[in-house]
């Protein structure tokens, strides 16, 4: 059975992997090899300056799922290179690392600083991250995230994966500025914008306002956002949001998705992306699949 | 160090559910690997139910862990800790742990241990208590409820040899005022360790206690968590040395080192 996938010239063994920000410390409770069991790795998305996060509470359940706000709290780059990526490479998974970045001269000096630290994967751009108090982001902007994507590419040594959001009118055309600019896969869907309210203290329930929903609550929509713009482009997609099990993981690849990412539901069930690759692979075997191939886009239309 | 996940993620049988009184209840499951690996202040993360309804885990400190089983002390205020009252012996518990930093034990030279303990906070004193008979320290325990429903019989810690002051905000039970209104019932020594846990304004107290009269304290937080295993950074509180997780880099913090706000 042949369950590699392709992103520019990576490969991975497989398709299941985890979405940023939500696998940080569990590879310790793997065993080394369960976590040999992902087709890659994602750490939490970094920034150029290390970055404290939001004020709490940072986060907050909703029915099926939960809004988070946490503000990218990271180390920045340079400690993630001597400290992080170290023990991250001794993992001997294929690495994603997800950056993100105010401007496209720090997105670009952050890409060279990955080159010089060698063998990662590919670079995953948050272009999305709504949580930051921006008015516009680069994700919802078809002209800005070509414009950052062609920076990157410019000067990546790796594949570059644009993760894109899913609060815009029309993802399908961001997802083709992307594809323009030169980027090899794109990541979809991160949070959607969101917000809860507590009723006793009429305060939102987010330190930070309003946050990013995210869970088996938008599985949904993120199904029908993927299956769109698989039509739309030719560039693999990264298929995420609100996968719990390998059923959900399914109708992403049917509906288009190249790879799957398992993010929020980490957080309820750390083994979800073993379950997940058991999962498809069983039903690959069940419905006679020898390529995963025969499985990605197979949605009968 | 850090188990495993094949280690920490297990389903267990529910061995028993107590009604304390109108207030708390206590749960009890199966699982002597856990019951002997788990240390004081540290907590698991229990699915309480099936689906997605809640959504996230929910955390408990352990209350006590002897005979092969492990116990909880909890007030089902929310929920998650409303369908934990529905549990019958016999029925599936999917439980991560143990989680999370423990008290540090007290070393020999410590004569007084005091704990101080608010509403449910006091849970993972009951486990510190059983695992510090054998130490010779003086233990003190400061218990404050907001009324007697929220009081129950001390005769277990009583049995650990702690000697138990109770303090009610209605004066129902013990001395009327919060739980700092207890601290003068205990004559300090230079050595006197303070371990607390409850809700913050109470921890503010003790550490505002602990740093007027020089001395060494731990505090157990709670915060609302969704991994438990530090992954997501939503449980940060912040501390002298920035943000910090609940669940991976506490929630045992030194007392100092908390910033109340």
């Amino acid at each position: 059975m042949n369950i590699s996938v392709r992103i520019g010239n990576s490969v991975f063994l497989n398709p299941v992997t985890v979405a940023s920000g939500t696998f940080g410390h569990s590879e310790e409770f793997y065993t080394s090899k369960e976590v040999k069991c992902l087709g890659a790795l994602v750490p939490k998305t970094v920034t150029l300056n290390a970055q404290q996060g939001n004020a709490p509470r940072r986060i907050c359940e909703t029915p099926s799922g939960m809004i988070n706000a946490i503000g990218i709290e990271n180390a920045g780059i340079d400690a993630f290179i001597i400290e992080k990526l170290p023990k991250l490479k001794k993992v001997g998974v294929p690495l994603i690392v997800s950056i993100s970045a105010n401007n496209e001269d720090d997105f670009a000096l952050m890409v060279e600083k990955l080159n010089a630290a060698q063998g990662l994967a590919a670079i995953e751009l948050n272009l999305s991250c709504p949580n930051l108090k921006k008015h516009v982001l680069v994700a919802q902007d078809a002209q800005a995230t070509e414009s950052v994507v062609r920076r990157v590419k410019a000067v990546s040594d790796y594949p570059v994966i644009a993760k894109l959001s899913p609060n815009v009118t029309d993802i399908g055309s961001i997802a083709l500025a992307a594809e323009a600019a030169g980027a090899d896969a794109v990541s979809m869907v991160n949070t959607f914008a969101a917000m809860a309210i507590d009723i006793k203290k009429r305060r939102s329930r987010i330190g930070n306002f309003t946050g990013g929903l995210s869970g088996p609550a938008i599985r949904p929509i993120a199904v029908r956002m993927v299956c769109e713009t698989a039509v739309k482009i030719k560039i693999p997609i990264i298929g995420m949001g609100g996968i719990s099990c390998a059923d959900d993981a399914l109708e992403f690849l049917i509906a288009g998705a190249t790879m799957v990412a398992i993010g929020t539901y980490n957080f309820v069930n750390p083994r979800a992306p073993l379950e997940v690759l058991e999962g498809i692979k069983a039903y690959m075997k069940e419905n006679k699949m020898t390529d995963i191939r025969e499985l990605i886009g197979s949605i009968q239309r | 160090m850090a188990l495993h996940m094949n280690q920490i993620q297990n389903t267990y049988k529910v061995s028993s559910l107590t009604k304390v009184n109108a207030t708390y209840f206590r749960l009890s499951f199966d699982a002597p690997a856990l019951a002997k690996a788990v240390r004081p202040g540290q907590f698991i993360h229990i699915k309480v139910s099936e689906g997605f309804e809640p959504f996230f885990r929910r955390p408990f400190s352990v209350y006590r862990a002897k005979d092969g089983k492990v116990e909880i002390f909890f007030e089902p205020v929310g929920k998650g800790s409303r369908l934990l009252t529905s549990k019958k012996k016999g029925d599936s518990l999917d439980v991560l742990g143990p989680l999370g930093v423990p008290f540090a034990m007290p070393g020999k030279d410590v004569k007084q241990v005091v704990f101080v303990g608010g509403g449910i906070g006091v849970a993972p004193f009951m486990l510190f208590s059983d695992m510090l008979k054998k130490h010779a320290a003086e233990k003190v325990l400061l218990y404050g409820g907001r009324t007697r429903a929220h009081t129950f019989p001390m005769n277990e810690f009583k049995k650990n040899g702690v000697k138990v002051f109770t303090a009610t905000d209605d004066g129902s039970v013990g001395v009327k005022g919060r739980v700092s209104e207890l601290f003068n019932k205990v004559v300090l020594l230079p050595s006197t360790m303070i371990y607390t846990c409850g809700p913050r304004p109470m921890m503010a107290a003790v550490q505002t206690f602990v740093k007027e009269h020089g001395l060494v304290g731990q505090a157990s937080c709670e915060e609302v968590m969704a991994c438990g295993l530090g992954a997501c950074l939503g449980c940060s509180i912040m501390t002298t040395k920035g943000y910090r997780t609940v669940c991976h880099d506490g929630p045992v913090f030194d007392l100092k080192e908390l910033v109340f706000t």
